[in-house]
């Protein structure tokens, strides 16, 4: 059998592929985050009006006309002629009237200050270009060539710019027709004016031009829709052109042609995404207040630009991240993280930076109820912990406490008897590490009330169903725990499991081919024992995550609750949308801190109630936080008990527990290990002890040795013994004083991971 | 070699520290930490006669952690 407590060593250069090219890119695509807004998808110029509405929105005028200048090249024509094909597609037009974007565009070019300086200098392109026409078209085109930086020659049958841009765009105001003008001027181009526009014209002068354009109207013909080039190779405007901005769009595809051409690349691949197209982005209307554009009038003041561009509500899908705290505080959307995880195990050598992130994901799957399309965060965390504990990547040091644990329960802990006198069974209660390590009453009771009510034969398995190793992503250990439990199973003739616990239930159905039923099934047929204590007020209910998308499950809870007496009241986020409590996935282990702000979540508003669960590792972790919380078991059987235990009691609890129905249940008494030394630990090192993971066990062993070769350091200072022991992969330290030959004061414990030894000589 | 010496990370056992079972004053000694297949030359509290090494709290719970953790993360 492998050991899988061995410590890897970080000069092992292995990798493994996470997910190949295509399934990377089909995971991610799942997610509509980055997916541009409605108005922007609409935009064929591809203005990211959501951005340029924020910056209106804060005054910041400069940076707003600065995207248009970037757009278009006359950003005056772009602002007075575009029909705003963004405005119809901008979702609060569903609820009430879409931002005025168009209006605001009038209101940036009319009142930001120009760009000064003509930006970066650039070289001159080799590639000659002309440009034929006095269309809206061949103006753009004309300016777009030119700010490409190609030699531009225009030829236009007017005698002067201002005709020019007067034909191009009589919408303009006086001032601003003056302004496109100087601009024209301004730009890198030799207007040949007075040309007898036509196509024998472009004929005699084409070949001298590596690059010739024309208004699709003077050669009557229309070109390639996608290239726009014609059978004589000029390219020209679509012919199509109904509006302003179509004739934009042309000029801004008819550059991309020229491009490609300029390079000697073919026209009609690699050309991206062209044209408006529809947004899968997702956005919730539910809370938006409905109202009304402000009128334009003679063009917004800044009061009213502002004010119509904070009706905006920036469009952005966040439904994961409004439940996930999680993904709230490592700040990443699912796309970006499963990108970022993904790469982290792909690093060979140097810091893995997003160990972290991916330990500390519950591994819940909240969130694929909440995004709307089911993004699954968990599976792509467990796969990468998985991933890497393959190639020896991941640290033993995050999950050691929790695996060796899960050993701890499924051998020392570990008990699965067939009922007294019995060679068969119909059950096999299997109520959960965790009840046995929190509550062990209350496993002793019910054990006892399905013997008593439920008809037919039933055993007992107290252990662990190996999650633990599946969340830490231990592959071959899990393998080994469901091989542990299936050849239990078989030796108690495989009945029907009653599982305690959700996570159990969920975990031995996958791999057991038994019915697998939660205890609250039975009970709910059962009905309440009939000492149970009834009860009244209001209990709020905490749902186990791993009870998702399992109403039938949630709904006996809630069915139960009310007859225990209680009022049912629900949570913020509940049923298939609870969080998890912060155990889940071993979050608590990895990443203490994420595990209480997890636990906090779930609790606020209601810390001060009583916090009702069906998962024994949420009351335990409700309670750390201070919150009143008791498993509905504990409920039922009276068993419910103020704090909570510390992890050398939880390992204590499960040991007491086996050994008392082992003695009261099956009349077979195992003694106690006997020391033969007296141990005190005094509360405050037990505080620090579970803090530090230091379990009673270790310091027993660590006494035990020093017990017989007085072996530790003595600090005349403190007047403290400090004996150590190495046990596994950490060296254990106790700090303690001497009563006598046999008696000992625990008073402090720490431990490291390295280890320490003489070097040289 | 001398030179080298300054830069290790050294623990003073400042005479307050005696090895129980020996009963001998412990001595600043060459050690080295090691952990995922690196090392660390140091220098801390051993016993002249058994050669056990004192950590104190202090570097277990602060250096020790710290550079535990970053090699975690290679």
């Amino acid at each position: 059998m492998k050991d899988h407590f061995k410590e890897r060593s970080t000069r092992t250069y292995r990798q493994k592929q996470l997910f190949t090219k295509a399934e990377l890119e089909e995971r991610e695509s799942v997610c509509v985050h980055e997916q541009p807004a409605f108005c922007t998808a609409a935009c064929p110029l591809k203005l990211d009006a959501r951005e340029f509405v924020r910056l209106v929105g804060i005054g910041d005028i400069k940076t707003a006309r600065a995207m248009l200048e970037r757009i278009a090249p006359f950003p005056y024509i772009l602002a007075s002629g575009c029909h705003s094909p963004c405005v119809s597609k901008c979702r609060l037009s569903e609820v009430s009237e879409g931002i005025s974007i168009g209006a605001l565009e009038r209101y940036v070019m009319a009142n930001a200050p120009a760009p000064a300086g003509k930006g970066l200098l650039k070289f001159k392109k080799k590639k000659k270009a002309a440009v034929f026409g006095g269309s809206l078209f061949a103006l753009a085109v004309a300016g777009e060539m030119a700010n490409k930086s190609y030699p531009t020659t225009f030829y236009v049958a007017e005698s002067e710019a201002a005709d020019i841009i007067r034909s191009c765009a009589s919408f303009l105001s006086d001032g601003d027709m003056e302004t496109e003008t100087k601009r024209l001027l301004a730009m890198d181009i030799d207007i040949i004016y007075n040309s007898q526009l036509g196509a024998s014209f472009i004929d005699s002068l084409k070949d001298k031009f590596d690059l010739v354009f024309a208004s699709s109207e003077l050669l009557g013909e229309k070109p390639d829709q996608i290239t726009l080039i014609n059978s004589s190779g000029i390219i020209t405007d679509s012919g199509n052109n109904k509006e302003v901005i179509d004739s934009l769009f042309d000029a801004r595809r008819a550059g991309i042609t020229a491009d490609r051409l300029a390079q000697s690349l073919d026209p009609k691949s690699s050309r991206g995404d062209e044209g408006p197209f529809e947004s899968r982005l997702y956005t919730d209307l539910s809370e938006v207040i409905p109202s009304s554009q402000i009128a334009e009038n003679e063009g917004y003041t800044k009061e009213e630009a502002i004010a119509e561009a904070s009706r905006c509500i920036q469009c952005a899908c966040t439904e994961c991240m409004k439940a996930c705290i999680y993904l709230r505080e490592f700040k990443r959307h699912p796309r970006l993280l499963t990108r970022e995880i993904y790469n982290n195990t792909g690093i060979i050598m140097g810091d893995h930076t997003l160990n972290r992130a991916m330990n500390s994901c519950s591994l819940c799957k909240q969130c694929s109820v909440t995004c709307p399309f089911g993004y699954d965060m968990a599976d792509i965390c467990q796969k990468a912990r998985a991933n890497m504990v393959d190639t020896d990547k991941l640290s033993l040091a995050v999950h050691e406490f929790a695996l060796l644990d899960m050993l701890f329960s499924n051998s020392e802990a570990f008990l699965s008897m067939l009922p007294p006198d019995k060679e068969n069974c119909e059950y096999v209660f299997f109520p959960g590490c965790q009840a046995g390590a929190v509550s062990p009453e209350t496993i002793i009771k019910s054990y006892a009330d399905l013997r008593e009510r439920l008809t037919g034969d039933i055993a007992l398995m107290l252990g662990c169903c190996g999650a633990i190793a599946h969340w830490a992503g231990r592959t071959e250990l899990y393998d080994e725990m469901k091989d542990f439990i299936k050849s239990e199973m078989a030796k108690l003739n495989n009945p029907k499991i009653i599982a305690g616990c959700p996570t159990c239930r969920n975990t031995l159905s996958e791999y057991l081919d038994v019915p697998v039923i939660g205890i609250w099934d039975i009970l709910s047929d059962l009905g309440l024992p009939e000492n149970t204590e009834k009860a009244s007020g209001k209990a709020v209910i905490q749902d186990a995550c791993a009870a998702r998308c399992d109403s039938e499950t949630q709904d006996k809870i809630r069915d139960l609750t009310k007859k225990l007496g209680y009022t049912v009241s629900e949570p913020q986020n509940t049923k298939d949308r609870c969080s998890c409590c912060g155990y889940g996935g071993l979050v608590s282990y990895a990443n203490r801190d994420m595990a209480k702000d997890m636990a906090n979540d779930r609790l606020k508003g209601v810390s001060d109630e009583l916090n009702l669960t069906y998962c024994m590792a949420c009351s335990d972790r409700f309670k750390r936080e201070g919150a009143d919380s008791k498993h509905i078991l504990e409920l039922i059987y009276g068993t419910a008990k103020d704090g909570f235990a510390d992890i050398s009691e939880k390992r204590k609890n499960r040991l007491t527990l086996k050994q008392s129905l082992l003695s009261d249940v099956w009349g077979i008494n195992v003694l106690d290990e006997v020391l033969d030394f007296e141990l005190k630990i005094s509360d405050e090192a037990r505080i620090i002890m579970d803090d530090r993971m230091i379990l009673e066990s270790d310091i027993i062993a660590v006494m035990k040795d020093y017990h017989i070769n007085k072996e530790a350091v003595y600090d005349v200072k403190t007047e403290l013994s400090i004996a150590t022991k190495r046990i596994g992969n950490v060296s254990f330290w106790v700090k303690f004083t001497s009563e006598g030959e046999n008696a000992y004061n625990v008073v402090g414990a720490y431990s490291h991971r390295m280890t320490i030894s003489k070097r040289g000589r | 070699m001398s030179d080298d010496k300054k830069t290790y990370y050294s623990i003073d056992p400042e005479d307050k520290l005696y090895c129980s079972k020996c009963n001998e004053l412990m001595v600043k000694a060459d050690c080295a930490f090691a952990y995922l297949d690196n090392e660390f030359p140091v220098e801390m509290p051993v016993c002249p006669v058994c050669g056990l090494v004192y950590v104190p709290e202090d570097l277990a719970i602060g250096k020790v952690l710290s550079v535990e953790k970053v090699l975690e993360d290679k």
